[in-house]
């Protein structure tokens, strides 16, 4: 079991041996249905025709499936059209990226596929690419789950439904022919050390998440001195201190010259004041070529404490920098040996993007742009800036990946 | 030269022109006299070496930094309108519609040689607290060029409260227009010279935006601003300054509200009053249009026009808002003297005839002393490319 395999729940509407046809030759090689009762044949034609067929409800070994919501834009509980708005007036964005990235860190053996249902009785080609390329992009699958409208339309062979179908199939596709990604380690400017044992912990992730900044999990448990390689700023948002041993390597990180963010419960704050200690909500204080951020007040509001990450640690150090992009997801990776990178953004709105373009830091000076539509690296326009490649985008839909090389 | 007046100048100047029916004939009296100053205009092809030179010899052509800001607190509003992650296509911010970092660097190099005993750079950026730093990092700026570029530099975000532990009411000499005073960030006041870095562009509810429309994000948005707060001003800013604009409430019931709150609604209305009720509450004493590179078609990537970034080459400075303005106008091919109906004003009123109107300062070319390059010389024809675009954009319906 790998991440080869594209998975997919079997429709309710999909009674008939023929309904089988429909995924035969597609990117789907995973169906998840009930082996037994009417859709027995169905089971038994699609083992036979070489695809993993796994009971509902059943947990496959080497797959962790993780709940998730429906990716993109949240739009207005009225049943409206109208977006609605973040704590900034920004849309409000529901991603899994950052789910799938825990439960990797969590699990570190086995494959991840999030489970989320389509919320609307008939959801657009654009959604169904958001969802698929929500999940992988940072390595994980999305359990293909058709709306009714879809599937009932795809039996009768309508043109609308089959077009999403084509649609999200080559998105499913050019995910499952990537493997060379997965050996890409996540670039990272801010890491979250905790033990994720707390929904207060995990939206933390998922609002550093959608700050676009680059972060690292790093459990408590492995909380060793070179999992902060690289990091300009740590957060510790757990109310629990951590045990002596990882508080030291904290406070060596932080006299290194990084910067932690930690709540007032972390305990004792060695140093002194620092010059800039002016903040409303933290206590800045020195030590050694750092800088350690104590909240005044604990840490209860991960919106809150995402966005000040982002400043106290400034946008000077972010790895990323969009411009016209709209609500993005990205991830930033490398290969192992520094000489490659890739950025991977999903682009939430329908329209998808025009006229964006992406300040990546890092020692590159080659960019080629993958879309689902053109599954070929294509040359595209970038500018040299010190530490810095900018790469100007086409008008782009739902994804885009940027391959950099040295 | 120096004819921006200070707030108590203009209280002595203008108090019997405040009320009633004498109003309109102490407005045509006021602009008949209103002051007529140099204004400095040069080529600057782009922001290379060529322009610290070129700035300098502007502002001695226009009397000197010295005499305005040596031994002084100098305050500059430079405009940063719009989020940094919103572009014309591909362009940088400060190409088409920032205020570009050398200039504003260069001005606070010749300031701080000039002898300028502190200069702090003001701007309410958009929607946020956050320091004008973390806004410029955004646009891929480097702040430290500008803080490394004179002395005692620093920057404000005045979009709020800021520093300060209360707001500063800043009163309209004559009464006003739309507001009869503001209720701004401490740093409009704690200062004993104003300067105005603008960016050479249309707008699209304004006509133009120059040296006195940039003042118009004084206003903090904690007051002004979508998210204001009923009461008292909200602690963070958020959204736009639809208050002002679209006149849809008040502001916060502790700064002052607008005069006539039946007045019209329509922002081609208020916008321009409001602008020129901000410039005579907080006098700016040095303009600046930064022409270099900019667009055409608005203010911002945000309007629904054709954009063009265009590279004009010009730079204007003078020690009068409204005459500094009134030339840029000119250099971009506009009639200053043009009323509500002809271009750039097809839908508002003119900032400038209100703004002559009330005294601050002519509009007509033929009462300034252009210092420099002619304006005929250095023209670019923003007015040429508004009647083709719009005449394109008829065709196309």
């Amino acid at each position: 079991m790998t991440a080869e395999w594209t998975p997919m729940r079997w429709p309710a509407a999909w009674k008939s041996l023929s309904s089988f046809d429909l995924v035969r030759g597609t990117a789907v090689n995973c169906l998840i249905l009930d082996k037994g009762g009417d859709l027995a044949a169905v089971a038994a034609r699609a083992a036979e025709a070489g695809f993993e067929v796994i009971d509902p409800g059943s947990q496959p070994p080497g797959i962790k499936t993780v709940k998730g919501l429906w990716p993109g834009i949240r739009l207005s509980r009225s049943g409206s059209n109208d977006v609605t708005a973040g704590p900034t007036g920004e849309p409000w964005v529901d991603s899994n990226g950052w789910r799938v990235r825990l439960a990797q860190a969590l699990n570190p053996s086995v494959n991840i596929w999030v489970d989320a249902m389509p919320q609307n009785a008939r959801l657009s080609p654009e959604a169904y690419v958001i969802a698929i390329a929500d999940s992988a992009a940072p390595g994980g699958r999305w359990i293909i789950s058709l709306d009714d409208k879809l599937a009932a339309g795809l039996l009768d062979h309508e043109p609308q439904a089959v077009e999403t179908w084509r649609r999200l199939n080559a998105a499913a596709r050019f995910f499952g022919s990537r493997k060379g990604w997965a050996d890409y380690v996540p670039e990272a400017v801010l890491g979250v050390v905790s033990d994720f044992a707390t929904l207060q912990s995990e939206e933390v992730l998922n609002l550093v998440a959608r700050s676009n900044q680059q972060f690292r999990i790093i459990l408590k448990t492995a909380a060793g001195n070179s999992a902060f390689e690289g990091l300009r700023a740590l957060i510790y948002p757990d109310v629990e201190p951590p045990s002596p041993a990882t508080r030291e390597r904290i406070l060596v990180f932080v006299r290194q010259g990084g910067l932690l963010i930690a709540g007032p419960t972390w305990g004792d704050a060695p140093g002194s004041t620092a010059a800039s200690a002016d903040h409303p909500r933290y206590a800045l204080r020195t030590l050694g070529k750092g800088t350690l951020a104590i909240a005044k007040e604990n840490l209860n509001d991960p919106y809150l404490l995402a966005n000040d990450a982002v400043m106290l640690m400034s946008h000077r150090y972010e790895l990323l920098r969009l411009w016209n992009s709209g609500a993005v997801s990205t991830y930033y990776s490398a290969a192992p040996s520094q000489d490659r990178g890739l950025v991977q953004i999903i682009f939430f709105a329908r329209s998808g993007a025009s006229s964006a373009a992406v300040r990546i830091v890092g020692p590159f000076r080659k960019a080629h742009l993958l879309t689902i539509d053109r599954n070929d690296p294509s040359a595209v326009p970038f500018e040299l800036q010190k530490g810095a490649i900018e790469v100007h985008l086409p008008a782009v839909s739902q994804y885009a990946a940027i391959e950099l090389a040295i | 030269m120096h004819s921006c007046h200070t707030r108590r100048e203009w209280l002595a100047k203008t108090a019997a022109a405040v009320s009633g029916g004498y109003r309109a004939s102490a407005s045509k009296l006021l602009a008949a006299k209103a002051p007529a100053t140099s204004v400095a205009v040069a080529r600057c092809k782009d922001y290379g070496p060529e322009l610290l030179p070129t700035l300098g010899r502007m502002f001695d052509q226009i009397g000197g930094l010295g005499r305005l800001v040596k031994g002084k607190t100098v305050a500059i509003k430079i405009n940063l309108t719009g989020a940094p992650t919103y572009r014309v296509g591909y362009l940088r911010l400060e190409d088409t519609h920032y205020t570009h970092p050398r200039v504003i660097a260069a001005t606070v190099h010749l300031m701080s040689q000039a002898g300028a005993r502190r200069i702090r750079l003001l701007e309410s950026p958009w929607s946020t607290a956050d320091p004008v730093e973390e806004y410029m990092l955004q646009a891929n700026w480097e702040p430290r060029d500008i803080l490394s570029a004179g002395a005692n530099v620093e920057f404000e975000n005045t979009n709020y409260l800021g520093k300060a532990k209360k707001y500063s009411r800043l009163v309209v000499p004559y009464g006003g227009l739309m507001f009869p005073a503001f209720d701004l960030n401490h740093s409009y006041e704690d200062c004993d010279v104003f300067v105005s870095i603008a960016k050479m562009k249309e707008h699209a509810t304004a006509g133009v935006t120059l040296s006195m429309k940039n003042c118009f994000g004084i206003t903090p948005a904690t007051i002004y601003g979508t998210g204001a707060g009923i009461d008292e001003p909200s602690i963070l800013p958020k959204g736009g300054r639809t208050t002002v604009h679209a006149g849809n409430r008040q502001p916060s019931k502790s700064a002052p509200p607008e005069i006539d709150s039946k007045s019209p609604r329509q922002d081609t209305y208020r916008v321009p009053r409001t602008i020129v009720d901000l410039v005579s509450a907080r006098p700016i004493h040095l303009a600046i249009v930064d022409g270099i590179k900019t667009m055409t078609g608005g203010e911002g990537p945000w309007i629904r026009e054709k954009l063009t970034g265009v590279n004009p080459g010009i730079l204007v400075a003078g020690t009068n808002c409204v005459n500094t303005d009134a030339v840029a106008m000119g250099l971009m091919g506009f009639d200053p003297m043009a009323d509500r109906g002809t271009p750039p004003f097809e839908r508002c009123d003119s900032t400038l005839r209100l703004a002559e109107d009330v005294g601050l300062g002519t509009r007509d070319l033929k009462r300034i002393e252009v210092i420099g390059t002619p304006i005929k010389d250095a023209m670019f024809d923003f007015a040429a490319i508004r009647r083709e675009r719009r005449a394109a954009a008829i065709a196309r319906i």
